[in-house]
């Protein structure tokens, strides 16, 4: 029989529903393999059903989110977290505990009661997220072999080392040492470097590695390199604002 | 009785549509925009300039590049940065490879099914596999300017203020000119498809549209918007014209032009420049002036078709004049923070889009602005629903598969936008 798959959105910009989508060369033989039960982005056929797998993209904002994402934990076997939202809370996270909801509701729509709104979370706060796919967006070859594991009843492996240990693979020269605040030493890796090999310092887009990254020492290093704090927190908070040490950052 | 389509599905975002019907009588009708909101224009302060593309351009990961370009073009406005030829040229290419993407995707996988009867573009493939592995390879193209120009096919890296932090090579140029050459044939296969179709004439009512003002040669990047109704000004001034409102059944706040709703995308492009286009997009328009019925927004499909044929060719004709100029290795110009105020408009594929912030003397977002295309087209969806709904309200299936129709032909952005239709009794 077929995995039960559902593959679902919430806050956030589609982007890594849409990488599934962009596997042009594979989509319809992975769809094939797949019972696919809910894909609303791609399709308008969806059954009600439980799930072997259910793949999760959004931050949970609103209180009809948190509802519908209990419901797939409850019918899922499964639950993976694809995304940065999903993860971390996305961008929309990055002033959490600084900027009220209220506040930016009253900016935006020059009022604060529009409507309930939550400061945007990961799924983690309100379920449990069995596998995390980091990423904004994921690596679409690492949502591939992930799905593979995971069809299998495998977890995959995570991801557990920086963006620096690609990027010296790739004998590219520190941005740090060129003056640039680079996140790579703090960033799950497995982006192979995309950017630092472009010249481009890491922003920190798949998250930090939970655990492992040594935030004070970080903020030392980049202090003593002349970056200002109020520089050094935003960058920390672009993708990970919701990490406990990067929340306590003044 | 109260119809709701919730989720619509075959867009991008969180979204429904809801009917009210009393007796024989369309109380109301509304499309909802439900997704939740990331309050962009307010967590973006501080963020210095540099990097307020990379947090923007992640409003949306459709039209990823569109933000991209609008994001940086505004910068380089407030800063005063000019940019080189070959970076222009390159931008051009990346706006034309995200349009042939986001097109190829909406054309062949979201708004064809409804045309075919089929509920998706998989179940579709069982029927034309051809068709659909070439939709693909289409798609694929796209996004390969998007993988050798930006870094990756979904919110890139490479396209900075001030230029590409790396020019591709050669190479990847003339990689892009033959996956544009080898998938051509389904840009044109789409205007044959959609030209083919009757479509359902509920919605025709008036429209009024606005575009980017794109100069001599059809394009999606300009200085200038301009109406239907022969106005025009210059993008700065866009709040003279174009008013928000909030309301409650939408999160994305509803627009208007001289008190009206008005329609952005494809089908405003071709209605106020279509005759700038060039070579067989030029052709096409021409010969199927009698199936573009401007007063019918669902129309809008076979103007993207045409548009993927223009965007098709203008992205061969890009990388030849970058080729012939000869590619340079340059940096991204040099800037300066300055305290001033930048906006730019650009084309998205679903239509208009504007960045605007003003910064400190640091290069700090003190205020940001961003007005989205489907936020602009919501009120025009909610004109073309209360027309169609009257004219339908008997047949309640034909009542919610044209609403879905509709409201998908707009081609609505998930993150900007929507989701179905379910009938619930009150």
């Amino acid at each position: 029989m077929k995995p039960k798959v559902g593959i679902f959105g919430f806050t956030g910009c589609a982007g890594d529903q849409l990488m599934i989508l962009n596997l042009e060369d594979e989509l319809l033989d992975l769809v094939g393999a797949l019972d696919l039960k809910s894909f609303t982005m791609a399709s308008s056929a969806v059954e009600e059903s439980d799930y072997d797998v259910a793949f999760v993209e959004g931050s949970i904002t609103t209180p009809k989110q948190k509802q519908k994402l209990e419901e797939i934990r409850r019918r899922a076997k499964l639950l993976v977290a694809i995304g940065d939202c999903a993860a971390w809370g996305g961008v929309q996270a990055s002033c959490n505990g600084i900027l009220k909801v209220e506040e930016k509701m009253r900016e935006v729509y020059g009022s604060d009661k529009v409507w309930e709104i939550y400061e945007s979370k990961p799924l983690s706060a309100y379920v449990k997220v069995d596998f995390v796919l980091p990423g904004c967006p994921i690596e679409k070859e690492e949502f591939l072999r992930a799905a593979a594991s995971l069809l299998r009843g495998d977890l995959p492996e995570a991801v557990d080392y920086p963006v620096c240990v690609e990027c010296k693979l790739r004998e590219n020269g520190c941005l740090m040492l060129e003056g640039k605040l680079c996140l790579g030493p703090l960033t799950v890796g497995g982006c192979r470097a995309r950017c630092p090999s472009l010249g481009v310092d890491c922003i920190g887009c798949r998250g930090v590695i939970e655990g492992e990254a040594r935030i004070k020492s970080a903020l030392q290093v980049f202090r003593e390199a002349g970056f200002k704090p109020d520089y050094v927190r935003a960058r920390l908070r672009m993708f990970a604002a919701n990490y406990p040490e990067i929340l306590e950052v003044k | 009785m109260k119809i709701e389509v919730d989720p619509l599905a075959r867009v991008e975002g969180e979204g429904g549509i809801e009917v009210e019907i009393e007796g024989n009588q369309v109380r109301e009708v509304k499309f909802n925009l439900f997704e939740g909101p990331r309050f962009f224009e307010s967590f973006i302060k501080g963020m210095h300039y540099e990097k307020v593309p990379d947090v923007m351009r992640r409003i949306c990961a459709i039209c990823t590049c569109s933000h991209s370009m609008a994001s940086v073009k505004a910068v380089e406005d407030a800063l005063g940065v000019k940019v080189s030829r070959q970076t222009e040229l390159l931008r051009d290419l990346l706006i034309h490879g995200e349009m042939v993407e986001s097109h190829a995707l909406h054309v062949f996988a979201l708004a064809l099914p409804d045309f075919l009867g089929f509920p998706s573009v998989v179940h579709m493939a069982q029927k034309y596999p051809k068709e659909v592995k070439g939709a693909l390879q289409l798609k694929k193209a796209g996004n390969l300017v998007h993988n050798l120009l930006t870094g990756r096919e979904v919110h890139g890296m490479n396209e900075r203020v001030g230029g590409f932090a790396t020019v591709p090579s050669e190479e990847d140029l003339k990689r892009i000119k033959q996956a544009m050459e080898m998938t051509r044939e389904f840009a044109l296969l789409s205007v044959k498809l959609f030209s083919s179709f009757q479509l359902p004439d509920a919605p025709k009512s008036e429209n009024t549209f606005i575009a980017v003002d794109p100069g001599k040669r059809f394009g999606y990047f300009g200085l200038r918007h301009a109406a239907s109704d022969g106005a025009s000004w210059d993008v700065h001034d866009y709040r003279k014209y174009i008013q928000e409102t909030t309301v409650k059944h939408s999160r994305a706040k509803h627009s208007s032009y001289k008190g009206k709703p008005f329609m952005v995308g494809a089908l405003a492009r071709l209605k106020l420049f279509g005759d700038r286009l060039e070579g067989e997009a030029k052709e096409l328009f021409k010969e199927h002036q009698s199936k573009l019925d401007y007063s019918n927004s669902i129309s809008n499909n076979l103007a993207q078709a045409i548009e993927l044929v223009h965007s098709v060719d203008r992205c061969i004709s890009d990388v030849e004049e970058l080729l012939s100029l000869g590619l340079k290795k340059e940096k991204p110009v040099e800037v300066k923070p300055r305290a001033g105020t930048g906006t730019a408009s650009v084309e998205a594929p679903r239509g208009t889009l504007i960045h605007s912030y003003r910064f400190d003397a640091k290069g700090r977002v003190v205020w940001a602005d961003v007005i989205t295309p489907t936020a602009m087209n919501a009120a025009n969806v909610d004109k073309d629903f209360r027309v169609a709904a009257p004219r339908l309200v008997g047949n309640q299936k034909e009542l919610e598969r044209v609403l879905e129709i509709i409201a998908r032909a707009y081609d609505p952005c998930i993150s900007c936008a929507t989701h179905l239709v379910r009938v619930k009794r009150v």
